[in-house]
């Protein structure tokens, strides 16, 4: 028989029966582009706490430090109002605190004093009031600098190693396109393998002449071109919804193609493990939860530690990651050179074939 | 007392069911058990920052700044390291900045012109701003003590205000007493996607079975009510939460995890069974609308990640923008997680009344809603 027409004729027939499974195909794609959305839900709250300002002075210099504190690294985003204002506000659990400038505050500083500013910090979230506590005095060293008192012996000199820095959304939002591809890809290759044991049809398989290797290369075909349909939307929510454009556009389409590839290989694996089509997404998609963080999605794994990007290496999520954030906004975040990430996804990718098939031949 | 009975012995009975079904089990636990994990690497991730010093100034100012930036463990992960050692830790990533205090830094200092160099991998803004805050401030407190942690909370907000060159001090008051650290604070809300994930997919799936295998119709041919029917099964799911959440709370509480004051214990109880409620009855909604047993368990999944998530799970509802803070409040989650944060980690229950109200009117609604259809939909089977 001929390879290709039984590879085709496979892919056909596995397309059509995901046709028939429309609703489970859409959620499998909702859940992980909404995965996308939520996972920025928390670099929403990386920077710019929202805090109340109480100027009760409205002195020049008073206008300076509030400027300095607007140009605290991305710390404040500054409400002015009242200080009943902010007292309600901050009560009630819509801001992260405020900062009372008190009244006579530049009058003070030009004769020499030091005029304690009034914080309140609703300090519910350890992360958020370690931020606000650590910007105020990098605040307060702007102000100094600004107003250029006497007595103040040093200062910071940045050099960076980009030229921009990246937003923390964006970053965010590369990285959760590398989860989208496993948990896509993973599931329906995952699948359209489980199926056949469910539907006790895998003895049809086996005793037809065909290949396992070329009906199971149909099966992934199809599964992986649906998969690549539904990432495709993902990345279009990334460059249209977030604003961020591809450095490297085709190796964007490259990395996300072998990360296809490599997680419907997978998802056969498991889909062959499991023989059960019901387990399959919410399995991936708690598999995926870890997987997702220990691949560089916040910050680049070796930041930390050994051990965790020791641990990292073994999962092509890695390497995606490694691959996708130079592709879009050309940051090395692995140590490693980007291209010998691409190398090991498409090793990966190769091995995980094999993998598959004989998954595929063991008895059922 | 009859029908108390009956409903018993359904719920037993489609407790047993879902606990054979190993698969649905499993479905139910992993995604709450990775979000688990998820949110344990991540607390790795927003703490401290590795960070390369080169101390190369010999002086008394240069020493005293390294040993403040070495001091300031909240911050930094610091490694002390020659020029080039530091520079190659920059380039490996085994550091995400090297603070260099030059050898003229003291002389320098003198004329008020001394430079600490920052050589930064600002490969995303978290990061760098975190390291540029930990810096500066570090930069501060070297002419100004009370711009240190200590001080902004025990200085000038104490009456104790020293004088200092930049002629501004920090009088900080917490609004809250509280010391709960980062992984605590963000894995406890986990509990309540435990108590979504396996009281909805429990319900949905044992929901569905019905239509799947026409199981319903039996049940309806027994001589209980089709009210106690419809109960039974939620009481079901309501154990099968408890079965998968009891150990999780005990092995929590032995572990110290767990630990609110003891007056706090029954309302945690309650508030946990309110969520139960009302996700069973979300469930038996799922079930009945969807009735196929994949698409249920995708179903309950996207709605376990969008309340989770939107409820505050992952963050802190209270600091998201307006517009989405509106959107959050709409969602019964985030006063579920308000209300365990509230009860775990707080001295007093404030705002816990509110949370527990609107979570047991979704939980009457829910399971309201989700009994109606379910018994409607039997009967018209019937």
């Amino acid at each position: 028989m001929n390879v290709v027409r039984l590879i085709r004729a496979t892919a056909r027939l596995e397309l059509e029966l995901l046709a028939r499974d429309r609703l489970f195909v859409a959620l499998t794609v909702l859940a992980a582009v909404s995965f996308i959305a939520m996972v920025s839900l928390f670099g929403l709250t990386g920077s710019r706490a929202p805090m109340a300002l109480v100027d009760e002075d409205h002195s020049p210099d008073a206008q300076r430090f509030v400027r300095a504190l607007e140009q605290a690294h991305h710390s404040f985003a500054l409400r002015p109002m009242s200080a009943a204002e902010a007292s309600a506000q901050v009560g009630s659990g819509r801001l992260v605190g405020s900062i009372t400038i008190p009244a006579g505050f530049g009058e003070r500083v030009r004769r020499g004093d030091t005029v304690p500013v009034e914080v309140v910090i609703d300090n519910v979230d350890v992360d958020l009031t370690n931020d606000v506590q650590r910007a105020l005095p990098a605040a307060i060293v702007l102000f100094g600098r600004d107003a250029g008192l006497p007595g103040l012996r040093a200062q910071v000199s940045e050099r960076d190693v980009y030229v921009n820095d990246t937003g923390y959304v964006p970053y965010l939002a590369v990285s959760a396109l590398a989860l989208d591809a496993f948990v896509i890809a993973g599931a329906l290759g995952a699948i359209a393998v489980a199926r056949e044991w469910e539907g006790r049809t895998l003895k049809l398989l086996r005793v037809s002449p065909a290949r396992p290797g070329a009906l199971l290369a149909g099966k992934l075909l199809a599964a992986g071109a649906v998969a690549a349909a539904a990432l495709l939307a993902a990345v279009l929510a990334v460059v249209l919804g977030y604003g961020v454009r591809p450095v490297a556009p085709v190796a964007v389409a490259g990395t996300l193609l072998a990360c296809v590839v490599v997680f419907a290989c997978v998802g056969a694996w498991l889909g062959a493990v499991l023989r059960r089509t019901a387990p399959v997404v919410p399995l991936m998609f708690g598999l995926a939860m870890p997987l997702y963080l220990d691949s560089g999605a916040l910050e680049p794994t070796r930041f930390d530690g050994d051990v965790i990007w020791v641990i990292a290496h073994a999962t092509p999520l890695y390497y995606a990651v490694g691959v996708l954030e130079w592709a879009f906004h050309g940051l090395q975040v692995t140590p490693e050179p980007v291209l010998l990430d691409l190398a090991i996804l498409v090793a990966f990718a190769a091995a995980s074939v094999p993998l598959a098939a004989a998954a595929l031949r063991e008895d059922g | 007392m009859r029908a108390a009975r009956a409903a018993w012995a359904i719920a037993r009975m489609e407790l047993s069911v879902w606990l054979r079904s190993r698969w649905a089990v499993l479905a139910a636990v992993v995604p709450p058990l990775g979000m688990a994990a998820l949110v344990g690497v991540l607390t790795i991730s927003v703490g401290q920052q590795p960070v390369a010093l080169v101390v190369q100034g010999d002086g008394q100012l240069a020493l005293r700044l390294g040993h403040l930036i070495q001091a300031d463990r909240e911050a930094y992960l610091v490694s002390v390291m020659d020029r080039r050692d530091a520079e190659a830790a920059l380039r490996e990533q085994r550091v995400a900045a090297v603070v260099v205090i030059p050898a003229d830094f003291d002389q320098r200092a003198a004329t008020g012109q001394a430079q600490v160099v920052l050589e930064l991998n600002n490969v995303d803004i978290d990061v760098s701003d975190d390291i540029r805050r930990s810096v500066a401030r570090s930069v501060a407190e070297m002419d100004a003590p009370q711009l240190g942690l200590a001080g902004e909370l025990n200085g000038p907000s104490q009456g104790l205000l020293l004088p200092n060159p930049y002629r501004v001090a920090v009088a900080e008051r917490d609004l809250r007493e509280t010391n709960v650290d980062f992984l605590r604070y963000q894995v406890v809300p986990v509990l309540i996607l435990v108590v979504i994930s396996v009281a909805t997919l429990s319900a949905a799936a044992l929901t569905a079975r019905d239509f799947e295998r026409g199981t319903g119709r039996l049940l309806l041919m027994a001589p209980a009510r089709r009210g106690t029917v419809v109960a039974g099964k939620l009481l079901a799911s309501v154990l099968a939460t408890a079965v998968v959440l009891v150990p999780l709370v005990g092995v929590g509480a032995a572990a110290g995890v767990l630990a609110p004051p003891a007056a706090h214990w029954p309302a945690l109880a309650v508030l946990l069974a309110a969520v139960t409620v009302a996700a069973a009855g979300v469930g038996q909604l799922i079930g009945v609308a969807v009735r196929g047993g994949r698409a249920v368990t995708m179903v309950g999944l996207n709605a376990g990640i969008v309340l989770f998530f939107l409820g505050g799970g992952f963050t802190t509802v209270a600091f998201l923008p307006g517009w989405l803070q509106a959107l959050a409040a709409l969602v019964p989650t985030s006063y579920a997680i308000a209300g365990v944060r509230q009860a775990l980690f707080y001295p007093d229950l404030q705002g816990f009344g509110l949370d527990v109200g609107v979570l047991l009117a979704c939980a009457l609604v829910s399971a309201g809603l989700g009994a109606f259809a379910l018994g409607r939909t039997l009967g018209h089977r019937r």
